[in-house]
């Protein structure tokens, strides 16, 4: 396993959360305290074992590509923080 | 009416026989909340006047005499995770704070048909992530044996409000210890079924391979009920198992659960098991000896791995699944300029640090260059644990093991150092990775002492073997 410092900007970047300063220093100590912890697992020979996927091996289902919304409309939009005639407004992504 | 003793199969009869109405039942639940959960903090949100409409609507069904289920007019808590249509779920999230659940979760709409009533939403720690429910946004919810003390997490509102009679019974949601733990701290009984025999359709994700929604309950005939209630097949949840069937559950064989033998694993009684709860636990080892059962040692020996692995695939889950939550459905628009700006400030502002935390992991352990280092080590790992318990049950039938490491801990004992919160749940951890299901259930006679729980683990879709022989154990 890498042993590099947390590189606490780039990954928080990705995860789209700004932190305070006292965040990233405090999540750097705590994310280098559990990786460190990981290492443990370089010690299990896993050369032959196959990745688990889910949870239990369950099989893949399939389902045919009907609309199925059993809830109206109205509930989900009462909860949208911005509206106006009817119609849903988001920031735009292009300046 | 004796509260102490009141479970919900008597509870049932009561309303059967009409020793008291619904209402009645109701009000004495809603009292024993404003008595009680201010000191406490189990609850949310209390839903008095639903409750009370609720509960008159079964009274008149019981005055025109239509069949009574199991659950009619039961008052049960839910887990502020697990949607009520039109109720709050904040998930104990702040960013969740101006939510209204638009359905039902599969579980609500079941125990909607049994008439049960809902007496409000518990705390929990914000997305279900932790051990201790510290981490709400909202409030911390006490031990009620030790007011000093945390009363397990994360479903640790449901626990408290059924260890303190302000509920009859609850739902709590599983993903690596979160009904077991808080059961066994706070003395009640909690059952986490098999990965598949609860529809988790309307419960807000943790990590999907890993949650199940279960049961907390006063005595494990309880838990039976609570179970067959929330069981079945849905067609919302795709990792529902289909043709599941849990009559057995309801012909209690005494004679087929004695010859069952129980396997105590090793691993599970190491260095860092308090003292305390290991002879707790071998109590309740000699108890189930003298009721006849066969014992045998067996070894899982990835155990040890098993909190790396989970401390692996379940943030990097959670960081997929909470990435819905991104400003734009819910929650409010602040003067932001661009959409970047929306998610980082919306996610800033409305994650607890543990949830920030386990994102920004998650999200590294899923990242181009670590990926094969950290995720695909950990599911291949995991392999090997859920290999051990295949191993294993080729011997025994059911594992009897500790569910906590040690007694309660005392409040923000453990708040500063997250590496120590996640090592309260590694007893609890491999039976997720499995998918396997396990009751937690209180050691008897510890009187004014602080609960020890122990678990008791089945083969999959095996909860009659483990409710069997904790039924058991509870006659003992």
């Amino acid at each position: 396993m890498p042993n590099k410092e947390f590189d606490i900007k780039y990954f928080s970047g990705l995860a789209r959360i700004d932190l305070t300063p006292e965040e990233e220093e405090r999540f750097t100590k705590d994310l280098n305290e559990v990786l460190d912890h990981f290492k443990e697992l370089e010690a299990v020979d896993t050369n032959e074992v196959s990745p688990m996927a889910g949870g239990t091996g369950l099989v893949n289902i399939s389902s045919e590509d009907e609309i199925g919304l059993k809830v109206g409309v109205e509930p989900l939009r009462e909860q949208f923080p911005d509206e106006k005639d009817g119609l849903l407004r988001v920031p735009k992504v292009f300046d | 009416m004796d509260l102490e003793k009141l479970t919900i199969q008597e509870a049932n009869k009561g309303l059967r026989e009409k020793k008291f109405s619904a209402q009645e039942l109701t009000s004495l639940f809603l009292s024993q909340i404003d008595d009680k959960d201010k000191g406490l903090g189990a609850y949310l949100e209390v839903a008095r006047e639903e409750a009370l409409v609720q509960a008159a609507r079964v009274d008149a069904l019981i005055a025109e005499g239509k069949p009574i289920h199991y659950l009619t007019g039961v008052p049960l808590a839910i887990k502020d995770n697990i949607l009520i249509r039109s109720r709050q779920a904040t998930a104990g999230s702040k960013i969740l704070e101006n939510y209204t659940a638009a359905y039902d979760a599969t579980v609500i709409k079941n125990l909607k048909k049994e008439e049960a009533i809902f007496l409000g939403k518990t705390n929990l720690d914000e997305f279900a992530m932790g051990s201790s429910t510290e981490n709400s946004a909202y409030q911390v919810t006490k031990n009620p044996h030790d007011k000093e003390r945390v009363p397990g997490g994360s479903s640790g509102g449901s626990a408290v409000a059924v260890a303190a009679n302000m509920a009859l019974g609850a739902l709590g949601s599983d993903t690596g210890g979160s009904i077991r733990q808080p059961a066994a701290f706070c003395g009640v009984v909690g059952l986490k079924p098999t990965y598949g025999a609860v529809s988790r359709y309307g419960l807000i994700a943790l990590a999907s391979s890993l949650d199940q929604i279960g049961t907390l309950t006063k005595t494990v005939g309880d838990a039976v009920i609570l179970f067959r209630g929330i069981t079945g097949y849905d067609e919302l949840d795709s990792t529902s198992v289909p043709n599941l069937n849990y009559d057995e559950l309801l012909v209690f064989d005494e004679e087929r659960i004695k010859n069952l033998t129980i396997g105590i694993p090793k691993e599970y009684f190491v260095e860092g098991l308090s003292g305390e709860v290991a002879r707790g636990v071998e109590e309740a080892i000699e108890t189930l000896k003298k009721a006849g059962f066969k014992f045998k040692e067996i070894s899982l020996p990835h155990t040890k791995y098993a909190l790396s692995v989970y401390y692996i695939i379940m943030p990097a889950e959670a960081s997929s699944n909470l990435s819905r939550y991104d400003g734009i459905r819910y929650g409010t628009r602040s003067e932001i300029q661009n959409l970047l700006e929306l998610y980082l400030k919306d996610r800033a502002q409305g994650f607890g640090p543990e949830t920030k935390r386990r994102i920004i992991l998650g999200t590294f352990v899923l990242s181009a260059g670590y990926y094969d280092a950290y995720y695909i080590k950990a599911q291949k790992v995991r392999a090997l644990v859920k290999q051990d318990f295949e191993r294993a049950f080729e011997e025994i039938d059911v594992i009897l093991a500790p569910v906590t490491p040690t007694l309660p801990f005392k409040m923000g004992e453990k708040t500063e150092d997250p590496l120590e919160m996640y090592l309260s749940d590694i007893f609890t951890i491999p039976v997720n990775l499995a998918g396997l299901p396990a009751l937690s259930l209180p050691v008897k006679g510890r009187g004014d002492e602080l609960p020890i729980g122990f678990q008791l683990i089945g083969k999959p879709f095996r909860e009659a073997d483990i409710l069997g022989v904790g039924q058991i154990y509870e006659s003992s």
